[in-house]
């Protein structure tokens, strides 16, 4: 079920309302409801997929008491491998495995080896595995670093799994922040409803204004780039970055603001990272969770920065490498990886990457000096760019689109696909961009205004927008849900 | 938990309130002319009414309609007589035209290469062959004063039915609750641009599964050649009854269509029946630019000068 679509509003309210006024009494049984709206809800995808929810929830379950309970580190160290190795080979299989045959012929045809291709599966990749396996998988990781103690609760476990507003793309939440929000008692808080509703909000307008309404140009322009200039290839590409920011970050929000309905708090994915000043800041404000997963649960336990400049080094480069390769089987994602590991690691060899760590851009001032606007304006870029291998369908795909930005550089007028007015576009992103900057103190409000009035101004105006680019012809789906 | 209901009521009241008055302010909704059955049947507009148009989200296109005092969209009024040339053009909303500022229209266009001409445009949103053969049946006095009499005709829409008969559900958009909910812009403004798409597939989707699941029988969408030929035969049918019904003068009365959407079937059922045809296939697929509006099937500009021009030199030739 998408959140953009009528069946999750039809969806919602229901569910809050049952979730509120039915079962509000007892936590046993508002968990029940919450997991089975959660299954209904990944359930109307494909049901058949349940079974692997399921099958990594119940291991997990079992597992994370055996790590608890064993006696010697070595048997933990076991027990939690044996977790690592079922997440990560559903995983593998669903996501890696066509990817990993083609690969292997790929190798052999270079070699002379003419190898046929009857091992590749019709596989369809399950809506979020790379999502809720992650988090099945910190339950196991925190029992083993004693973050947390096994509950025994397998209906809060599995609630916790596979929570819905968060199922199917994140935030991945760590067992020690959200299962002991599951194991108590919930009541209902008129603020913190608000504050959802008013996210929810946030997120439609950056789903359906932005992201939406730019897809189909990015389509059109990444598709048939071989026939565009320089000029509209960086309008695509510029256009692509705002378009998967909005797109993520919006599917983001409403998950956070859904949850907030149900008394819950997850954690911040974006905290608005275009304004960041370098690609390490980039890399502490972009998809948050995921970047803290691989942090918490690889960086760390292979030695962090704690060990020689070379293995420190070695550990940010694999971190790179995985955080690419998580995204899509494809070796656009390992090349996007491989850059901004590049891109990091210059600041982290000479220690920058700690800079800018808790104050967002011009924290103390109105507007941002001259140096932090060209600090924000090359991470942009930089980040931009990487874009192109995020996007293209294949390498040769990047690199020709790259090519033709560098050489060919006619400057030619761009039409709309559909034959929309380009300007509205653009006004809309700049618009974005300083509202954005308002708010830039606190990605959990967005509506910053005191002023009641204000405030209602601007739900008005976002709405209108809505409408003004609301296209029911176009494909609505998140981006991350691909992956 | 009462409060966050209450006040998400309130907020939402005042929300469509306000969304109200900015659709009206930046006149984002299209206007509704009121539509009625005169003396002989014919469902036409209320004669002399005046608006504008809008398609798109963003107004992508916003244009003026009038309602002459025939209840047809025309800057002229239709007053044919002996001693003057016109030409009648019939059809439905293509040839209606509010997509266009009513002194633009494809007969205004016509009487610009045609000096000596006036051309009466005919039109109304949803008419078909049985409509507007009923029409010119029920003014024959008027249509015998008029000179040439083109037709539009889609082949796939505009053949259904064998005779004419009053539509109800489209005189009911003129129910009184009909005309409440159009009295909101911001409804009529939703409606148009597909806000409200979803909630009706949701609709007619939920009604299916539950009829399905009642009768655990599965509906059946595929159309097979068989049918599709049947279908076609049918819709001659339709056409040799109703052309036998209400009468069609082949000295006067020609068809506009579009041979590519058209059954060859019936083109070589024209032919061999000496029924004359503008074909508009050609010069919309040779067209370097678009024929039709952003967000709208309807012709544009270029597409409304192409049917005009294939007009006017069939009359000249005439």
């Amino acid at each position: 079920m998408l959140f953009n679509s009528i069946d999750y509003i039809v969806f919602l309210p229901l569910v809050f309302f049952i979730y509120w006024f039915f079962f509000n009494k007892k936590l046993q049984i508002q968990n029940i409801f919450l997991l089975a709206a959660s299954y209904f809800f990944y359930g109307i995808w494909d049901w058949r997929f349940l079974l692997l929810i399921l099958a990594s929830t119940i291991l997990d379950f079992f597992v994370g008491q055996l790590i608890y309970s064993s006696d010697t580190k070595g048997k933990k160290r076991k027990w939690l491998w044996c977790s690592v190795i079922f997440n990560i080979g559903l995983l593998g299989f669903f996501k890696y495995y066509n990817f990993f045959i083609d690969s292997w012929i790929d190798l052999a045809s270079v070699f002379g080896y003419q190898l046929h291709n009857t091992w590749t599966l019709k596989v369809i990749l399950p809506v979020g595995i790379s999502f809720y396996t992650f988090q099945t998988m910190s339950y196991s990781f925190d029992i083993y670093y004693k973050k947390i103690t096994p509950t025994k609760d397998f209906i809060s476990f599995a609630t916790f799994v596979s929570f819905f507003p968060q199922l199917v793309a994140g935030p991945i939440e760590r067992a020690s922040d959200l299962l002991p929000q599951i194991l108590n008692k919930r009541t209902f808080r008129y603020d913190q409803a608000v504050s959802g509703l008013k996210l929810i909000l946030w997120g439609f307008f950056k789903k359906l204004v932005i992201a939406d309404s730019l897809a189909p140009i990015v389509d059109d322009i990444f598709t048939n780039y071989d026939n565009h200039s320089s000029t509209t290839l960086l309008i695509g590409v510029f256009f692509f970055s705002f378009q998967i920011y909005s797109d993520f970050s919006g599917y983001s929000d409403i998950a956070i603001g859904t949850a907030k309905l149900f008394g819950i708090e997850l954690s911040s994915n974006f905290k608005f990272p275009y304004f960041s000043r370098n690609i390490a800041e980039f890399w502490r404000r972009w998809h948050i969770s995921l970047s803290r997963w691989f942090r918490d649960y690889v960086y760390i336990p292979l030695g962090g920065s704690k060990d020689t400049l070379w293995a420190s080094i070695r550990n940010v480069f694999i971190i790179f490498l995985i955080s690419g390769f998580w995204h899509g089987a494809n070796w656009t994602f390992i090349v996007w990886g491989s850059i901004h590991a590049l891109l990091f690691l210059p600041l982290f060899v000479s220690g920058k990457n700690r800079k800018f760590l808790d104050a967002s851009i011009a924290d103390k001032t109105l507007f941002p000096s001259l140096q932090e606007c060209a600090q924000v304006i090359i991470t942009f870029f930089m980040v931009t760019f990487s874009w192109i291998f995020f996007r293209a369908e294949s390498l040769t795909h990047a690199w020709g689109y790259l090519k033709l930005i560098f050489f060919n550089t006619k400057i030619h007028s761009y039409t709309h696909p559909l034959g929309y007015r380009m300007l509205d576009y653009f006004i809309v992103i700049i618009v974005f961009i300083i509202y954005e900057f308002c708010i830039r103190k606190n990605e959990r409000n967005p509506f910053i205004s005191k002023s009641r009035y204000v405030r209602f101004l601007c739900y008005t105006i976002l709405l209108l927008a809505i409408l003004l680019f609301y296209d029911d012809q176009i494909d609505r789906s998140f981006i991350y849900f691909q992956f | 938990m009462i409060k966050l209901i209450k006040k998400s009521i309130l907020y939402g009241f005042f929300l469509i309130l306000a969304l109200e008055i900015l659709v009206r302010v930046f006149y984002l909704g299209k206007d509704n002319p009121t539509r009625y059955l005169d003396q002989f049947s014919v469902e036409k507009w209320e004669p002399n009414q005046h608006g504008f148009s809008i398609t798109g989200n963003r107004k992508q296109n916003f244009s003026e309609y009038r309602i002459n005092s025939s209840g047809f969209n025309s800057y002229r009024e239709f007053s044919p007589s002996l001693n003057k040339t016109e030409i009648a053009i019939v059809g439905d909303s293509f040839i209606e035209g509010f997509h266009q500022d009513y002194y633009n229209s494809i007969g205004k266009k016509i009487e610009n290469l045609l000096p000596n001409i006036e051309v009466y445009e005919y039109g109304y949103a949803g008419y078909d062959m049985a409509d507007q053969l009923h029409l010119i049946y029920q003014y024959k006095e008027q249509f015998e004063l008029v000179d040439h009499v083109v037709i539009n005709l889609e082949f796939s829409t505009d053949l259904t039915r064998s005779e004419y008969g009053v539509i109800r559900d489209r005189l009911a958009l003129e129910s009184r609750t009909n005309k409440l909910l159009k009295k909101s812009k911001l409804l009529v403004y939703s409606k148009s641009i597909g806000v409200l798409d979803p909630i009706k597939r949701f609709v007619s989707g939920s009604i299916i599964f539950f009829k399905q699941l009642l009768n655990k029988s599965e509906i059946n969408t595929n159309k097979t050649k068989a049918i599709a030929l049947k279908k076609e035969n049918k819709y001659i049918d339709n056409f040799k009854s109703l052309v036998s019904h209400y009468g069609y003068d082949k000295d006067r009365f020609v068809l506009l269509l579009d041979t590519k959407t058209t059954s060859p079937l019936f083109l070589s059922y024209l032919n061999r029946n000496n029924f004359e045809y503008l074909d508009f296939s050609k010069a919309f697929e040779t067209s370097d630019t678009p024929t039709t509006l952003i967000y709208d099937k309807h012709w544009n500009n270029h597409g409304r000068s192409l049917i005009a021009h294939l007009i006017t030199e069939y009359i000249r030739k005439k």
